[in-house]
């Protein structure tokens, strides 16, 4: 189906536009867009989060279930987040099953959830090795104008912090809030001629050539990194992402998720 | 009132004579088929808010490369339709291997549709002055509904757009308008081009974008009801006037160049 | 799951929720909600969330998908993983694909597909929260993007759903209703009360299906107040509407003036942008002989020119024949065609100099 064009006109322009230090939209390179985070808006999930950042829109739904530990962890509760690319978040995405990037997609967010230990898995056993609560996180995207990535990590967190664990529609106790531990964001920069920018709008992912997602904590740790897009990066650029990066999910974190 | 918003399936008229473009007839009443504003002239037509370009043959419109084959150059028109340049009808003659030079994916030019096929087949041309590769300025993207407002009445907006901006511009058909100036002039006319959109459906139209392109920012603003009022017999007249100066404007031009 | 209710009608008439036999769920909806898409509506109805997005008339791959003589309606009915109590798996199911196909078919009566030959209109409805009527809501959603996005309909479509419960019938299942009751007959109408999607199950009497009929018109002709509602509002609530005369049609001659003949004055950049080497020079002389006759002399002299355009023409034909693919169906109406379009712009064929001197 119809991979939009860009012209070459529009993207030297938007090329053009960066090399100059500007963009599109008149944001300074280390400016988010602005974001619009409602929590629990879907009252038949566990937890769930509306995020709007900037036009592109995602909904993030927690559900959980009791099912079996894995087997070489058979303490814990098990994350299983998955991301559809719905045909109606874009003119370019198809229906089917998940293509490689939503895939890419939902297991940046996962490993950034899992790795930063986020949630207290061992919480989350009933029965070590018999049951467990499995947590489904499901992104679902609605409306695709750049950075699925980043507004999917901060629904999904911001998605868990709401989450209650329905220990009592199981007949097993009391309803608990899901543990949640850390709270990891992601920021994603693209690379632009020498500079690096954060969270690209859908003209600026289409025109650069690479980008960089980086997960960090509450503690400045990182807890998740990708690099996608077929160009590559310098180790200087790199370093300096990581910095600006864990920089802008500490203020993302203190406006969006502290107050949650 | 004349003009009103209407929906798809809405009565508009008892008479079949009255159905123009928007609308048809059912068991001898006229309903409309669009979402959109009537327009009650002399029959009556609906203008829908949205809607994809439909290509119609002698149209103006800007394409972009999307393939070159050997004898032709598939563009993108913005429409459900692709259309078809082929190389006989470029203006001058063309080596198949030179295609890609002239031009290649990504390509941008102005074109018109020569001809329609009732398959949809769209044929481009190049054949006619003005028409040709765009190597440099903006592309700008509007929905095709609001074209109309663009070139205003007789050209009166493209007139005013121009002469205020310093810009040259070509409006297609399709919704795509190329631009070519000093990079802030070619911001500002952005930005109007922008507010046509935006209030595309307010009086006054061309004096707002006036004022604005003359430096009074918030006149275009939201609130400034008032200035609307007595402000329909005005804009008739100033249509007018600056229908008389594109005359004008052309008739200077084409004696430049003798 | 709760238990089935012993009544779902208590002795004032009143449902589990308060409403009456022939109450609606309380509905709200917006239209262009998502900046994609052509056209979209969100719309809540009761618990029910769901969005629907338009793309289209688009281009449709692979094209032995594509009709000929009209375009092809895709509806995609879709529930998100967590809309409902048991997480479900995403993707399509049976009963999603169901759904599809009968709210396809819902619109198939009601919009213009002739218009568009070849091409795909796309209908997606999400349901982000389902609390049971889902297909109703989303053919509601989808019906008000339709409009959005500038499709050509004959009429909106509405849809609800009459359900029995305690041998009564009701409007609008709610989740229990829909759950535990004797019978859930989803409908679909245009604006005249054509039905348009039917399905039933459940045990009904004739008499009781016929009673069913004007409920769900009844439903149907209030959802369509909301629908129209919605969609008059979206723009009076921003300002009066006034539309100047220019809004009828596009002014191609005054486009022609203001765009393209201005074009003149850069005709030099625009040849050296081609890389083509310098043309200019022919055309200022073909243009100064031009300036300096008469209006009609004018015309005299372009016909000249268009006979020698027809003559290239005929050769580029020849040559062409060859190697274009498009020449063998072409070449036969070209010859007139061409005549016929060098008459219709008289005042605008030209022809570069270079070019002649190659054919001559």
């Amino acid at each position: 189906m119809g991979n939009e064009v860009m012209s070459v006109l529009k993207k030297d322009y938007i090329y053009n536009l960066m090399l100059k230090g500007k963009r599109q939209d008149g944001r300074a390179f280390d400016k988010i867009r602005n974001i619009d985070l409602r929590t629990n808006v879907i009252e038949k999930a566990e937890g769930s989060a509306w995020i709007k950042l900037g036009e592109t829109e995602v909904l993030v739904g927690v559900k959980l279930q009791v099912g079996s530990p894995f087997p070489d962890s058979p303490g814990e509760g098990v994350i299983i987040t998955s991301m559809e690319l719905n045909p109606i978040a874009s003119p370019d995405f198809e229906a089917g099953p998940p293509k490689e990037g939503a895939i890419e997609m939902a297991r940046v967010t996962d490993r950034g959830i899992r790795e930063s230990g986020a949630i207290d898995l061992s919480k989350l056993c009933i029965t070590e090795g018999e049951e467990v609560w499995i947590v489904f996180i499901d992104i679902h995207v609605l409306n695709n104008a750049g950075n699925i990535q980043d507004a999917s990590s901060l629904g999904a967190i911001a998605a868990l912090l709401t989450a209650t664990v329905p220990v009592e529609r199981e007949g097993r106790g009391e309803d608990m809030p899901i543990p949640v531990r850390d709270m990891p964001i992601s920021v994603t920069l693209v690379d632009i001629g020498g500079e690096m920018m954060v969270d690209p709008d859908l003209n600026e992912e289409t025109v650069c050539d690479s980008r960089i997602t980086i997960v960090s904590n509450q503690d400045g740790s990182i807890s998740g990194m990708q690099k996608s897009g077929d160009g590559a990066l310098t180790e200087e650029k790199l370093l300096k992402a990581v910095s600006l990066a864990c920089q802008k999910a500490s203020e993302l974190r203190e406006t969006h998720l502290l107050n949650i | 009132m004349e003009r009103e918003i209407v929906i798809p399936g809405q009565l508009l008229s008892e008479n079949k004579t009255d159905s123009g473009p928007g609308t048809y007839v059912k068991d001898g009443n006229v309903y409309s088929l669009l979402y959109g504003v009537k327009n009650a002239k002399n029959k009556i037509s609906v203008i829908p808010f949205s809607g994809k370009y439909i290509p119609s043959p002698g149209d103006y419109v800007i394409g972009t490369v999307i393939e070159v084959t050997p004898s032709n150059w598939i563009f993108d028109i913005s429409s459900p339709y692709d259309g078809l340049l082929h190389v006989s009808e470029y203006p001058r003659r063309v080596d198949q291997d030179k295609m890609t030079e002239i031009m290649d994916f990504g390509g941008s030019a102005l074109l018109r549709i020569k001809d329609v096929s009732s398959s949809m087949k769209v044929e481009l041309t190049m054949r006619e002055r003005g028409l040709r590769a765009l190597n440099v300025g903006r592309i700008i993207e509007i929905t095709p509904a609001k074209v109309p407002r663009v070139i205003g009445h007789g050209g009166s907006m493209v007139s005013l757009l121009k002469k205020e901006t310093n810009c040259e511009i070509f409006v297609g058909q399709n919704g795509r308008i190329w631009i070519r100036g000093k990079d802030g002039e070619m911001d500002l006319l952005t930005e109007a081009i922008e507010l046509i959109v935006k209030h595309s459906h307010k009086s006054g139209l061309t004096d707002r974008i006036s004022l604005f392109l003359k430096g009074g920012d918030d006149v275009v603003s939201e609130k400034d009801e008032p200035f609307l009022k007595d402000d329909l017999a005005k804009d008739a007249e100033d249509e007018c006037e600056i229908r008389e100066e594109t005359y004008r404007k052309v008739d200077a031009l084409l004696e430049d160049d003798g | 799951m709760s238990d089935k209710p012993e009544k779902f009608i208590d002795e004032n008439g009143l449902r589990l929720d308060g409403r009456r036999v022939n109450e609606m769920r309380p509905m709200k909806m917006e239209i262009g909600v998502l900046t994609r898409a052509d056209g979209s509506c969100y719309l809540e109805w009761g618990k029910n969330k769901v969005l629907a997005a338009v793309y289209g008339p688009r281009e449709l791959h692979p094209r032995r998908l594509q009709k000929s003589d009209s375009a092809l309606i895709r509806y995609r009915y879709n529930m998100a993983a967590f809309s409902v109590e048991e997480r479900i798996r995403p993707g399509p199911s049976r009963r999603s694909i169901e759904i599809s196909k009968v709210s396809r078919e819902a619109f198939e009566p009601v919009v213009m597909t002739h218009l568009y030959p070849g091409a795909v209109i796309d209908v997606f409805a999400e349901v982000l929260q389902a609390d049971a009527g889902t297909r109703t809501a989303a053919i509601n959603a989808a019906s008000m993007a339709l409009a959005d996005a500038g499709i050509p309909m004959k009429g909106l479509v509405s849809a609800c759903a009459v359900g029995k419960v305690d041998g009564q019938l009701v409007l609008d299942l709610d989740k229990p209703e829909d759950n535990y009751g004797d019978a859930d007959i989803p409908m679909a109408m245009t604006s005249d009360g054509e039905i348009t999607l039917l399905q039933m199950d459940g045990d009904v009497t004739q008499e009781e299906f016929k009673k069913a009929i004007e409920m769900c018109k009844e439903g149907c002709r209030q959802i369509l107040e909301m629908q129209k509602e919605t969609l008059k509002k979206k723009f009076t609530k921003l300002e009066e509407v006034e539309i100047s005369d220019d809004e009828e049609e596009v002014d191609v001659s005054a486009l022609v003036e203001c765009t393209l003949a201005s074009e003149e004055e850069v005709d030099d950049v625009s040849e050296d942008a081609l890389g083509e080497g310098a043309t200019g020079d022919d055309e200022d002389l073909e243009d100064s002989d031009i300036e300096e006759d008469l209006e009609d002399s004018d015309i005299d002299e372009d016909l000249e020119d268009s006979d020698i355009e027809e003559d290239l023409e005929d050769s580029d034909i020849e040559e062409d024949l060859e190697d274009s693919d498009m020449a063998d169906e072409d070449a036969e109406g070209d010859e007139e065609d061409e005549l016929e379009e060098s008459f219709r712009n008289l005042e605008e064929t030209d022809i570069p100099e270079d070019d002649k001197e190659k054919i001559v």
